[in-house]
């Protein structure tokens, strides 16, 4: 019903490249940017009082779960129950908890329950599942298909690659340079089947060069977490950094192989040794659970999950 | 105005109060301080001057305090933000707290009332002042309220407040100021000493000026909110 078209950059939005956002409704956009970009962009959406939903605005610490939710539903008017709406947002076991005995995650939830309840047809969120669990994940998912049912456009914010690509129907790029899709998996399968060639004979002394400053840094294989693409270089993390590579993922993925790495998506490539958990969010989205400190969660294209299955229950 | 918003609020506020130390205290600290002083005294008789003290104190802790620390706590935490999208929702809120508020100064006076000796307020004249009293109390309260930006500015706003307001006949008391001077007079005029004056058989007048100090606070209140929306 409602289409929002959004010109930014120009004379008052020094900073911020100008581009022009689409947003659909019963569509999920998704903006990747860095933490400055995102900044302006929140700017320029309070500039067009749109309002953005960061997460930093109070919630009553001393009332239960319940309260908060049965207040904000009773001052919005809003038609759905209240035990339908902690069910909703998986907080039926914490209902009479007082908020300052719950976890981040808890918190969390209520707050996306808040802005459930409040929005209307646009809605933005801004790292909306920065540092939580995997069940808030997945009822933020849910949440944002409600959202496009009823019908209403939803954006989300992100500084991580991966989320992005988890949350949005369209996942977008903001640099200086101005706003791109990122691609995502349709367009992709042909391109990974047609680099399964030769293996390489001498794999032994393997090593990873990465740029730092002017260093160059040899990682061992093992040691990596996962690969991804960024501006068309790969980067490779390990223990949470990230070092850029002077080659593209798809040069990178044809030397790794033999060292039990797999390109489990356009922009990734993953150490299956790694890989502690498939986490399904529904039919067609899945992520792969990273074992290091961060708890990564990288994506995992449709068409790979048949495979990758395969694969472990070889090994 | 939206009946549906101000009991939402209502509601919510008065589950948070009877969880909250920091409003229930004040609620007992004047049926305290009577208890104090009926056992101290040993007379038949509750002392008038006490007696105001302890009830214009009351107001000005119990009323006045409630709404402000309300609203104070909301200002300082943000749980307002998205709230407010309208001049009406932010009446909803006041009116709602008001409401808060009018239930906590009514359980703190009657007890404390009870143990003063209720027969000599139950007149229409003593009730009137009482609920003149409330009304002047709760707007200057709400005007503060609405510029507190939080709980630690509170105290600060309400202790010289109520010094002044609330314990008026306390000053008489401290012969601090001459009774005859310009400031004994004009002291003379504030509103809990009226209430006294019409306690000791006053006039109507006594009303009648209470009756102008509340509709100066309705005033300054009107202003405030003005100023507050504009501000949003």
């Amino acid at each position: 019903m409602t289409h929002v078209n959004m010109d930014f950059g120009g004379g008052e939005e020094e900073g911020l490249p100008s581009f022009s956002l689409e947003l659909r409704t019963a569509q999920a956009s998704a903006v990747y940017s860095d933490m400055d970009m995102q900044a302006l962009l929140v700017q320029g959406l309070h500039r067009r009082q749109i309002p953005v939903f960061d997460f930093e605005d109070g919630l009553y610490e001393r009332l239960t779960v319940e309260d908060n939710i049965a207040f904000y539903r009773k001052w919005f008017g809003f038609e759905v129950t209240v035990p339908e709406l902690l069910v909703l947002f998986e907080l039926q076991g914490c209902a009479e908890r007082p908020l300052r005995k719950c976890s981040e995650s808890e918190l969390r939830r209520v707050h996306y329950a808040k802005a459930y309840i409040r929005s209307s047809g646009l809605i933005v969120f801004r790292e909306p599942v920065q540092g939580v669990d995997v069940l808030t994940i997945r009822v933020f998912l849910r949440m944002l298909g409600r959202i496009k049912e009823r019908p209403a456009a939803a954006l989300v914010l992100l500084s991580n690659l991966e989320h992005a690509l988890l949350l949005g129907d369209l996942s977008y790029k903001l640099q200086p340079s101005g706003l791109r899709p990122i691609e995502t998996d349709e367009e992709e399968a042909a391109l990974s089947d047609a680099g399964k060639t030769d293996v390489p004979a001498s794999a032994r002394l393997f090593r990873i060069p990465a740029k730092v400053d002017d260093k160059m840094i040899l990682f061992d294989p093992p040691e990596i977490d996962y690969i991804e693409s960024q501006d068309g270089k790969a980067a490779i993390i390990v223990d949470g950094e990230t070092y850029m590579m002077d080659c593209t993922l798809a040069e990178i993925e044809k030397k790794l192989e033999l060292y039990g790495f797999y390109r489990c998506h356009r922009s990734y490539i993953v150490n299956l040794q790694k890989v502690r958990e498939i986490i399904t969010w529904s039919k067609n989205a899945y992520s792969l659970r990273i074992d290091n400190k961060q708890q990564s969660t990288i994506p995992l294209s449709r068409s790979k999950i048949q495979d990758i299955q395969e694969r472990f229950s070889l090994e | 105005m939206s009946v549906r918003r101000i009991s939402a609020i209502f509601e919510k506020d008065l589950k948070d109060l009877l969880k909250n130390p920091m409003l229930l205290i004040p609620i007992l600290i004047p049926i305290i301080i009577a208890v104090t002083f009926d056992r101290v005294t040993r007379q038949a008789e509750f002392p008038l001057t006490a007696a105001y003290m302890i009830i214009g104190g009351m107001f000005a802790v119990v009323t006045s305090g409630t709404i402000l620390s309300m609203m104070s706590e909301e200002n300082e935490k943000k749980t307002l933000r998205g709230l407010i999208q309208s001049p009406a929702s932010l009446l909803d809120i006041v009116v709602g707290k008001s409401m808060v508020t009018g239930i906590a100064t009514l359980v703190s006076l009657v007890v404390s009332i009870l143990i003063i000796g209720i027969d000599a307020f139950l007149n229409v004249k003593m009730l009137a002042a009482l609920a003149l009293l409330f009304v002047f109390f709760l707007l200057l309260g709400v005007s503060m309220a609405l510029f507190s930006k939080s709980t630690a500015a509170t105290t600060g706003l309400l202790m010289p407040f109520s010094f002044l307001f609330g314990f008026t006949p306390m000053i008489g008391a401290l012969n601090i100021v001459p009774e005859n001077g310009i400031a004994g007079r004009a002291l003379e005029q504030f509103p809990v000493m009226q209430a006294l004056e019409l306690h000791q058989g006053g006039s109507w007048t006594s009303l009648a000026v209470m009756a102008l100090w509340t509709a100066a606070a309705a005033c300054i209140a009107f202003l405030c909110f003005r100023k507050a929306m504009k501000d949003h």
